[in-house]
């Protein structure tokens, strides 16, 4: 492992000093890097291009220009763009708002893309099937300037003017009653009799639900409560028991309802704590929580004690999780009229100046982030969706997981262990890439919605003619690249016994 | 097929039960009293004090006047954060800043000026404004003491070193030749720097750096200059706040890189406070800030104009919706050095093609209702004896405000020059030039030329400095200044491009120089206007170059935001933003 690790990095290191060299020439070749001053018209003119051409040193050939540059970094000075300023804060203030901007994206759509893929994998040829597959189309084909476009004006701009009254119209009520009664129908399986049971189980769940938040105005000062924290969390438990270790032994189940009912009641015995906590503490209570779940897992799981402690664990985070997101929704109210009453921003990445708890300050990057997120998520959820759909396709007709079913595994086994591991080799390929493109910034997304990121700092250096900028962002992202293609190679032998590295 | 039966029970068993218990749960919480109210009203109420408008660049230096950072990006935020004698008023006419000082004109021959500041000027970190801080202006500006960068030595450069005494706080500036400009050349808004700053860095004292600067010693001030030129460049975040104290209203409090700059009221500000405490400038690009002002997130927006956004804005209630002219025309420039446009004949074909009016129609007066032909190349439609100018040219302007075609065709007959082929060339992308070009060409084919439409992504950089074109297209960034435009049409010494500076077409007339030069050299501001009419009059029979229209633009603010003034020039819109109000 360690020799594949060492061969890989001097061979990756020698491809990026030869590609860092095309990519100096070609921007250096990019366009003229004075266009701006051959257009002013001030008597100073031949003064500004006198002085940018220093700067520049656009009388020194291009490879001189590269050796310079390169002799620069390798004392770790990242040199000046064309105006002067120091390229190593720029990086670093583009690569913190990039990273704030398309980590959450990623993962979510990683996470949701896989789930859904794999869901209509099992579910093959299924009204839920088709439509996730006809919306990963039209999300693929969406132009993302035009989405974040609709965006602004219906999820911001509109959806602020309604939340000064947030009482949904019963039209809109029916129509998202009916959308729940077809998500039941569709994931269901069987005869016509159970199909419509889901759905009309679906229709009123939603339609209740539904009805109940606009009647409440539960939007205007939202909020979970202890009680349905409770209830998520003892869900939870239920499902992740099923999916880990099966419902058909006690330990696990004990174990992971346990974690359930002490992380519900830790959202009142923790009040003061979650008052106006800092990251720090959240990153306690995460490791202490974790911590538990595992005792509880090794405690009481008995025979089934490893998955036990996986499946305690997880549902502790996730109790966790809605005790957090509880507490964010209770200070929605007050940082919503801290902003004139308009929480879903259209530009930037937080409002400026703006000064709250923990929780207001929270909700302020969350309300920055939501549009710029969903537009991520839209696009690259629809080919996690498609590229894990298509390879658990593949596995679950394979001849060992026939022969697994053949022994008598339960589903859940052959899902779980046999097939979905197998299925995630290509998904860990693309997520590789991924990863390193979305370092790379989302240049449109950035642009439209105002941050200031990896993306526009690139375009805009591309834009100047300027390779100080444009070398700094490459020497990051192509780093990130070659790392981030090691670590799918690892994963790989990982995943799938049969790779040896070395 | 695989046992879809049993997962799929056990897929609704799960799902179905969390939506059902989330359904019962919801209930509950929902329930729950409401806790807002008296944290939210007085938080709001403290958030009113706040005005934010939107500009597309990205503020990076505090020094706006040397040649790298003297843009907009710098220029604009720093209105009224670094005063000085004039500044550019809401018409776009030179206005002095009674409260930084006064400065007069104290004789003609030989013109010396004389500035006197404020004796309650003081900068926000206590040290009194006085005439070291001019003394660094000079130096900075007037090329005479190397290694200083500037934007600009105009004016300047025709002064000796001021008469500064430490803590003085009057010079008196004598020209070495008469100077038209004089009002509005030296110590302008942005170019007075704190020189406390410069000393301290520089490691000299008050009386060594005027002594240093009265000997034009660059050596004693190396590090001084050093600092001028690069110190005042943001670093990711603000500098300290001993490096960049303000002469304003208001000063820097905080700088968010790529996100947001912030202003507070300068508390030392000896002149009238400013109305509101906190302003805030955001960085939005062009086309996202109708969508930003619609949901509140700024007051103030400065979009690119064009009929899309301005139907957008104007369908927004409560927004006031301003549209005007900018001092930054377009224009026809022949190349009268290498293409068939030598012959005035060709020339005057072409100007009477050239559908000036239909331009305008099309293309500005969507955006700008008010807009009307640009007559003239030296003064601008807002400033005040643009109409006396235009009066002086005596007609000849007005020969091609309508298309004779017939008469064209005629004199391209008369030339022998019919189907003469035009190229015109202009940088490209640009929508609307692209669109002009085809107005033309529409009109000018019919008349007997070929146009050709040139638009090239390196105009800049080949076709105009080489002069490839036959016809170049593009846009002029006036002032109110006669200095800043009078080279562009005085004859140059030789036609390439290390010595035609902006006069890329070679235009030349041995009387239009000496107009010009007349001009510059005149410092009674009335006894400009009938010279400058002149030289317009004598380009116009010349056909040097052919104006067609002012860029429009275009602002817009909420409701309960006032005293928003638009500025012609690139002062921008916060030249008045200590006088913003908000309800």
């Amino acid at each position: 492992m360690i020799v594949f690790i060492a061969r890989r990095l001097v061979i990756s290191f020698f491809v990026l000093l030869a590609a860092t060299f095309i990519i100096f020439v070609l921007t250096a070749f990019a366009g003229d890097p004075l266009e701006d001053l051959r257009q002013d018209n001030s008597p100073q003119k031949l003064t500004k291009i006198a002085e940018r051409s220093e700067r520049m040193q656009l009388d020194v050939p291009v490879v001189l220009r590269y050796l310079g540059w390169l002799g620069r970094i390798v004392r770790g000075d990242l040199g000046v763009n064309r105006d002067g300023q120091a390229i190593a804060p720029i990086l670093s203030d583009a690569l913190s708002a990039t990273l704030q901007l398309v980590l959450a994206a990623t993962v979510l759509a990683i996470t949701v893309g896989i789930v859904i893929g794999i869901i209509s994998a099992l579910r093959q040829y299924s009204g839920f099937d088709y439509t996730v597959t006809f919306a990963a189309f039209i999300c693929f084909s969406l132009p993302l300037f035009w989405v974040a476009v609709m965006l602004k004006q219906y999820v911001a701009i509109e959806f602020n003017n309604w939340l000064k009254d947030p009482v949904i119209p019963p039209v809109v009520i029916g129509a998202l009653a009916l959308l729940g009664g077809l998500v039941f129908g569709a994931l269901t399986v069987g005869d016509r009799r159970r199909r419509l049971v889901a759905f009309a189980v679906g229709l009123v769940v939603s339609g209740t639900l539904f009805t109940v938040l606009s009647v409440t105005r539960w939007f205007a000062d939202p909020g979970l409560g202890t009680p349905l924290i409770l209830a998520f969390g003892l869900a939870t438990a239920v499902g992740f028991t099923a999916l880990t270790a099966g419902l058909q032994y006690r330990g696990p189940l004990y174990a992971t309802l346990a974690a359930a009912v002490i992380g519900a009641v830790c959202s009142q015995v923790l009040g003061p704590v979650l008052a106006d906590p800092t990251w720090l503490e959240i990153g306690g209570l995460l490791l202490l929580t974790i911590a538990v779940c595992l005792g509880l897992g090794y405690a009481l799981g008995g025979l089934q004690r490893r998955q036990a402690m996986t499946a305690a664990t997880l549902t502790g985070v996730f109790t966790g999780a809605m005790v957090f997101l509880d507490r964010m929704l209770q200070a929605f109210s007050a940082y919503s009229a801290s902003v004139r009453h308009r929480p879903v921003s259209t530009i930037g990445a937080r409002t400026p100046n703006y000064q709250g708890d923990f929780w207001q300050t929270g909700l302020d990057s969350a309300g920055h982030l939501l549009l710029p997120t969903m537009a991520l998520i839209l696009i690259s959820l629809a080919t996690y969706t498609r590229f894990s759909r298509a390879s658990m396709l593949e596995v679950m007709n394979q001849d060992y997981v026939r022969t697994a079913r053949a022994k008598g595994l339960p589903e859940r086994t052959v899902v779980l262990k046999h097939a979905f591991r197998n299925g995630l080799i290509p998904v860990t390929t693309m997520m590789a890439f991924d990863l390193a493109g979305v370092i790379g910034g989302a240049v449109v997304t950035e642009n439209v919605f105002g941050w200031r990121g990896m993306g526009f700092m690139f375009t805009k250096g591309l834009q100047e003619v300027d390779p100080g900028p444009v070398m700094a962002f490459f020497l990051v992202t192509g780093t990130t690249v070659v790392v981030f293609n090691m670590i799918a190679d690892i994963l790989y032998a990982y995943l799938d016994p049969r790779i040896r590295l070395s | 097929m695989f046992h879809a039966r049993t997962s799929g029970k056990f897929l609704v068993a799960v799902a179905g039960g969390a939506l059902l218990l989330s359904a019962c749960a919801g209930t509950d919480s929902a329930s729950k009293p409401t806790t807002s109210g008296s944290a939210a009203a007085s938080s709001s109420s403290g958030a009113a004090k706040t005005i934010t408008f939107a500009f597309d660049q990205e503020f990076s230096s505090y020094n706006g006047n040397t040649g790298a950072e003297n843009a907009s990006r710098n220029n604009l935020p720093l209105q009224r954060v670094l005063t000085g004698f004039w500044y550019y008023g809401g018409d776009g006419t030179v206005t002095p800043d009674k409260d930084f000082g006064t400065y007069e004109k104290i004789s003609d021959d030989p013109l010396k000026v004389k500035y006197t500041i404020n004796p309650a000027a003081v900068w926000s970190d206590g040290t009194p404004i006085d005439c070291d801080d001019l003394m660094l202006a000079w130096a900075a500006n007037s090329g005479k003491i190397k290694g200083f960068s500037t934007a600009g030595t105009t004016g300047y450069e025709l002064t000796d070193v001021p008469n500064c005494e430490k803590g003085g706080k009057e010079i008196t500036h004598t020209y070495s030749e008469p100077f038209g400009d004089w009002a509005g050349a030296l110590y302008s808004v942005g170019q007075v720097m704190p020189a406390q700053v410069v000393e301290k860095k520089g490691g000299l004292s008050e009386d060594e750096f005027i002594e240093a600067v009265k000997k034009k010693d660059a050596k004693k001030l190396a590090d001084a200059i050093k600092f001028y030129n690069d110190g005042w460049v943001m670093k990711g975040q603000l500098l300290s706040e001993d490096l960049i104290p303000s002469s304003g209203p208001y000063k820097l409090s905080k700088f968010d890189a790529g996100q947001s700059l912030t202003f507070v009221a300068n508390d030392k500000y000896w002149g009238p406070k400013p109305q509101v405490q906190t302003v805030v400038e955001r960085f939005i690009a062009l086309d996202q800030q109708a969508q930003a002002l619609q949901n509140g997130e700024v007051n103030i927006a400065v979009p690119q104009p064009g009929p899309d956004v301005l139907n957008q804005l104007n369908a927004l209630e409560g927004v006031t919706v301003k549209t005007g002219p900018q001092y930054f025309y377009d224009h026809l420039d022949f190349n009268l050095d290498s293409s068939p446009f030598k012959d005035r004949t060709l020339r005057e074909a072409f100007a009477k093609c050239v559908p000036r009016q239909l331009i305008v129609d099309n293309l500005i007066k969507p955006l700008n209702p008010n807009a009307a032909i640009l007559q003239t190349r030296l003064v601008a439609s807002v400033q005040p004896n643009y109409a006396d100018v235009v009066n002086g040219i005596g007609g000849e302007d007005k020969k091609y405000d309508q298309v004779d075609i017939e008469g064209a065709k005629a004199l391209l007959e008369k030339a022998g020059k019919t189907g003469l082929e035009v190229k015109i060339g202009y940088q490209s992308p640009n929508p609307r030039r692209t669109s002009v070009a085809q107005l033309i060409s529409d009109s000018c084919n019919k008349a007997g030329f070929k146009i050709k439409d040139n638009g090239d992504e390196n105009f800049f950089g080949n076709g105009l400095t080489n002069n490839t074109y036959d016809v170049a297209l593009f846009g002029w960034i006036g002032s109110d200044l006669i200095s800043g435009s009078t080279s562009t049409y005085t004859s140059p010494s030789k036609c390439d491009s290390e010595h035609k500076g902006n006069n890329n077409g070679c235009y030349s007339n041995k009387k239009v120089d000496e107009l010009l030069k007349k001009v510059n050299a005149t410092t009674d501001k009335a006894a400009q206007t009938p010279l400058v009419a002149e030289a317009e009059k004598i380009m116009w029979q010349d056909l040097a170059t052919i104006p067609l229209y002012e860029n429009p633009n275009l602002t817009a603010w909420s409701e309960g935001v006032n005293n928003v003034i638009p500025n012609p020039t690139q002062a921008g819109i916060s030249w008045n933003m200590d006088k913003w109000t908000i309800e």
